[in-house]
């Protein structure tokens, strides 16, 4: 039996504030950190994400969700019917700690298989069939959209907490808070730089600044009082903050994660 | 009440018989297209016989002022001179900010329309046509022996030989792009000198006063701080940080020489002076000294077009290179674009002349500015402009041209600001950044800049249109920022100075008005959709250098954001008009022609 691992991207990743698969981890994007993990683990590799949503580049084929306004079981469809494989471990890009055993165990037991914790069956950690796809479709046509669905019509199976290996975790990362505490838990001392141009380096006399992770709001304080970038709270409106020059961040309580560089520009540029 | 902002009538000056006629504008029109570009776009429209050479007698050359200019309201001493592009065949205009607007309106009009052409080199001053002693002198040389006679607008040589993008100077300011100097040279019109003792009327004196001094107080806060601290030039740091600064003929994004040509290295090395444009109270002109003692103005676009897409970055290099611009009257952006296009081509060996210019060579392109200037050499080519030079060239340079419609790029990368892209290829004036101001949608961070689409359009159609209305009022972009709710702020500024009962909604549709009376004269001059694209180049090559890397764009993604820029415009999906504002903009046109009866 041929396996697969696929990753859904498909979140808004609103709670966040940024793009989850861009979230440093141990050194590399998330969705890198979960996709190499997995890799090892399956035979082929798919990431399935909304039609123009950057990612990080990571070896794995891409799928399209065609309609992302349908939810995670719209992507597990794609998934499915794209896959070459006969099942799939089936996770979030936020999950980056993958209990190898559990998967293993999964794939053994064969069909649908869902572990159970806390009650909840963890739809978005478990192994589903290659049909699954073609039944996932009927399921959204029905207006049907919950991944549980899917699983109850595959007759899934469900491992039970007890069963559970110890490596299991079933959290994920939401919020800035759970990602930026699972950082830090990782490595106390996790630093970002803070670059800054035009005014913002004529007023703080530095072209950049090394200070300890966290809220964009938390970072950008390590200015003050010689430059002040927020006011109550929010960026002040003659600045913008970009993620390497690259994303845009308007939201101060984005979480900036390790080695990142936040950089400051005017928020007036043009001739 | 008696309508305040504006006198209501443009003097008409047929420089072949030298008679001057002084037109009625009727009210409504000023109210639907105010002053500035929107007025000049509607008086070009009436003047300018469909069809015509940008540089024969018949083409109408508009000097608009606006209801503002001569109120104490801050950056409002400003004009657009609008005519047909003899680098493009469409409409085109420049604003420029000095003293010539003011005493421009106080000869008690709201604009002067040039047609014919006079029969030796002249000047018209205060209503004649005088044989000029100019004819060869600089720009500047012209104002300081005018000067005693008023406020003089004059062209470079530039402008005498007829370069497509010669430019137009006022008070050491300049109507720079497109190549209306070259219409005005084409008129045999080497300078305007004007005066007078109107004053513009004021509805509500005391209420122009408080919101003047509102306005004044808040243009010295943080909103306008970099322009005045730092001045335009910031931007090229940043441009190169985020890899959207173009170089080398826009083959990379990103240039070595960066960081010599910055604020701080340029004020490290050199004296720096701060002035402003009359009657501003933000003051972002930065002037450097070089060379001995002259000091030079320089700002981004010139400094990005004479330097990083030349190659170019030393700092005394670039800077005599915009002091050689201004001495010759060249639209610095062409200019440089034209010259780096031509290193391009000699690179590649497709340019056999002897004088062609190398990539990085300062001395090749002073001597290729010069030679444009004077249409000597290889510089007659090269003041034909980039579009027309690939077309001499073939052998598919026009894949690498950097133009749009046959205007040279300004200083922004289309892959990498992908709202610029947009703004590039459906902009009236060409590859423009100032009337679409769809830079400011890539760096708001509300579309995403790598990749354009429907949302960006829609942002893109709101910064145009915020854009022609600040271009109509005029009142400087600079002060864009210290604007809460811009339309509503500025209805309250031009009912106080006019008396009108205007709210922010009817300055919006102003705004939409303007953007599609402009599109109806290039429709008439000829325009079809396919002339809304962008060089070949940028489907074909990806960027791959820091935060651009992988950033490219394709035909069919461009085509998509431009039909969303279309649709939301009330535009057909390939961009013409509907019947119903076709028919509106005949009406006002008709009012004009009936004026002039």
């Amino acid at each position: 039996m041929s396996r697969a691992g696929i990753v859904l991207c498909g979140g808004r990743s609103s709670r966040m504030g940024r793009s989850k698969a861009w979230l440093p981890w141990r050194g590399v994007p998330l969705l890198r950190f979960v996709v190499d993990q997995l890799a090892e683990l399956v035979d082929e590799m798919l990431v399935v994400a909304a039609p123009n949503v950057d990612l990080p580049p990571v070896p794995a084929r891409r799928v399209d969700d065609r309609e992302p306004g349908l939810g995670p079981l719209a992507g597990i469809r794609e998934g499915l019917a794209s896959m070459e494989s006969d099942s799939a471990y089936l996770t979030g890009t936020d999950s980056p700690w993958l209990s190898r055993e559990l998967v293993e165990k999964m794939f053994r037991v064969g069909g649908a298989v869902a572990p159970v914790f806390d009650g909840h069956v963890q739809t978005l950690a478990a192994v589903y069939p290659k049909r699954g796809g073609s039944i996932a479709t009927r399921l959204l046509l029905e207006g049907r959209r919950r991944p549980l669905d899917l699983l109850e019509t595959l007759d899934y199976r469900r491992l039970e907490q007890a069963d559970l290996p110890e490596s299991f975790r079933s959290s994920t990362l939401n919020t800035p808070g759970e990602y930026l505490g699972a950082v830090l838990n990782d490595d106390p001392s996790a630093t970002a730089t803070l670059e800054f141009l035009g005014r913002a380096r004529l007023l703080l006399g530095k072209r950049e600044l090394e200070v300890p992770i966290g809220t964009l709001s938390e970072l950008l304080k390590h200015t003050e009082p010689t430059l002040e970038l927020l006011h109550e709270g929010t960026l002040k409106r003659e600045f913008r903050v970009t993620l390497d020059g690259h994303d845009f961040v308007r939201n101060a309580s984005t979480p900036i994660g390790p080695g990142e560089r936040v950089v400051v520009i005017d928020a007036s540029v043009g001739g | 009440m008696e309508m305040g902002g504006f006198f209501g009538c443009y003097d008409r000056i047929d420089l072949s018989s030298g008679t001057t006629e002084r037109i009625p504008i009727p009210e409504a029109i000023l109210q639907r297209y105010l002053g500035g570009v929107g007025l000049g776009s509607w008086l070009l429209s009436v003047e300018s016989p469909p069809g015509c050479d940008p540089l024969a007698a018949e083409a109408a050359l508009v000097f608009a002022f606006s209801p503002l200019v001569g109120t104490p309201l801050t950056t409002s001493a400003k004009l657009a001179v609008v005519g047909k592009s003899p680098l493009t065949g469409y409409l085109s205009d420049g604003l420029s900010g000095s003293d010539f607007a003011i005493a421009g309106k106080r000869r008690g009009v709201d604009a002067l329309v040039f047609v014919g052409t006079c029969p030796q080199p002249s000047e018209w001053i205060h209503g004649q046509v005088r044989a000029t002693q100019c004819w060869g002198l600089s720009a500047a040389a012209t104002e300081a022996r005018l000067g005693a006679e008023g406020r003089v607008a004059a062209i470079g040589i530039a402008g005498e030989n007829l370069v497509r993008f010669a430019s137009i100077s006022n008070g050491g300011r300049h109507a720079g792009r497109g190549g209306l100097g070259a219409v005005m040279g084409s008129k045999r019109l080497k300078a305007v000198v004007v005066g007078g003792t109107r004053r513009t009327p004021l509805s509500e004196p005391g209420r122009v006063g408080a919101l003047a001094r509102h306005l004044s107080q808040q243009s010295l806060g943080d909103a306008t701080a970099r322009y005045r601290e730092l001045g335009t030039i910031s931007n090229l740091a940043t441009f190169n940080r985020m890899a959207t600064l173009p170089t080398r003929n826009f083959r990379q994004s990103r240039f070595e020489g960066a960081d010599s040509l910055s604020p701080e290295k340029l004020s490290s090395q050199r004296t720096k002076t701060r002035t402003a444009c009359a009657n501003c109270t933000i003051g972002c002109e930065h002037r450097y000294s070089h060379s001995g003692n002259s000091s030079t103005r320089i700002e981004y676009e010139s400094l990005f077009a004479l330097g990083p897409l030349c190659g170019i970055g030393d700092p005394e290099a670039v800077l005599a290179a915009a002091r050689r611009c201004d001495e010759l009257g060249l639209d610095t952006i062409s200019a440089g674009a034209t010259v780096a296009f031509a290193m391009e081509c000699q690179e590649r060996g497709l340019l056999e002349d002897a004088d062609a210019p190398r990539t990085g060579r300062a001395e090749d392109l002073m001597k290729c500015l010069a030679a444009m200037g004077e249409r000597r050499g290889i510089g007659d080519s090269l003041a034909e402009g980039s579009l027309r030079l690939a077309l001499k060239i073939g052998q598919d340079s026009l894949d690498f041209a950097p133009q749009v419609k046959g205007l040279e790029m300004a200083g922004y990368e289309p892959r990498a600001l992908q709202a610029m892209a947009l703004g590039f290829a459906v902009s009236t004036r060409g590859a423009d950044h100032n009337r679409s101001s769809a830079y400011e949608v890539d760096f708001s961070g509300k579309a995403n800049r790598l990749h354009g689409d429907a949302r960006t359009a829609h942002f893109a159609v709101t910064t145009e249109e915020r854009a022609a209305v600040m271009d109509s009022l005029i009142l400087c972009k600079f002060l864009r920022g210290v604007f809460v709710d811009f339309y509503a702020e500025a209805a309250q500024l031009l009912s106080a100075v006019t008396g009108w009962s205007v709210d922010a909604a009817d300055l919006e549709s102003v705004g939409h008005r303007i953007v599609n009376l402009r599109k109806a004269f290039n429709i008439r001059e000829g325009w079809k959709p396919t002339d809304d694209t962008l060089p070949e180049r940028f489907f074909r090559e990806a960027l791959d250098e820091g935060p651009s890397a992988g950033a490219q764009l394709s035909r069919r993604q461009l085509g998509e954001m431009i039909r969303s820029y279309n649709r939301a415009r009330g535009w057909s999906p390939d961009g013409f008009l509907d019947e119903a504002t076709q028919s509106e903009i005949a009406r006002d046109l008709a009012l004009g022609r009936e004026a002039r009866a």
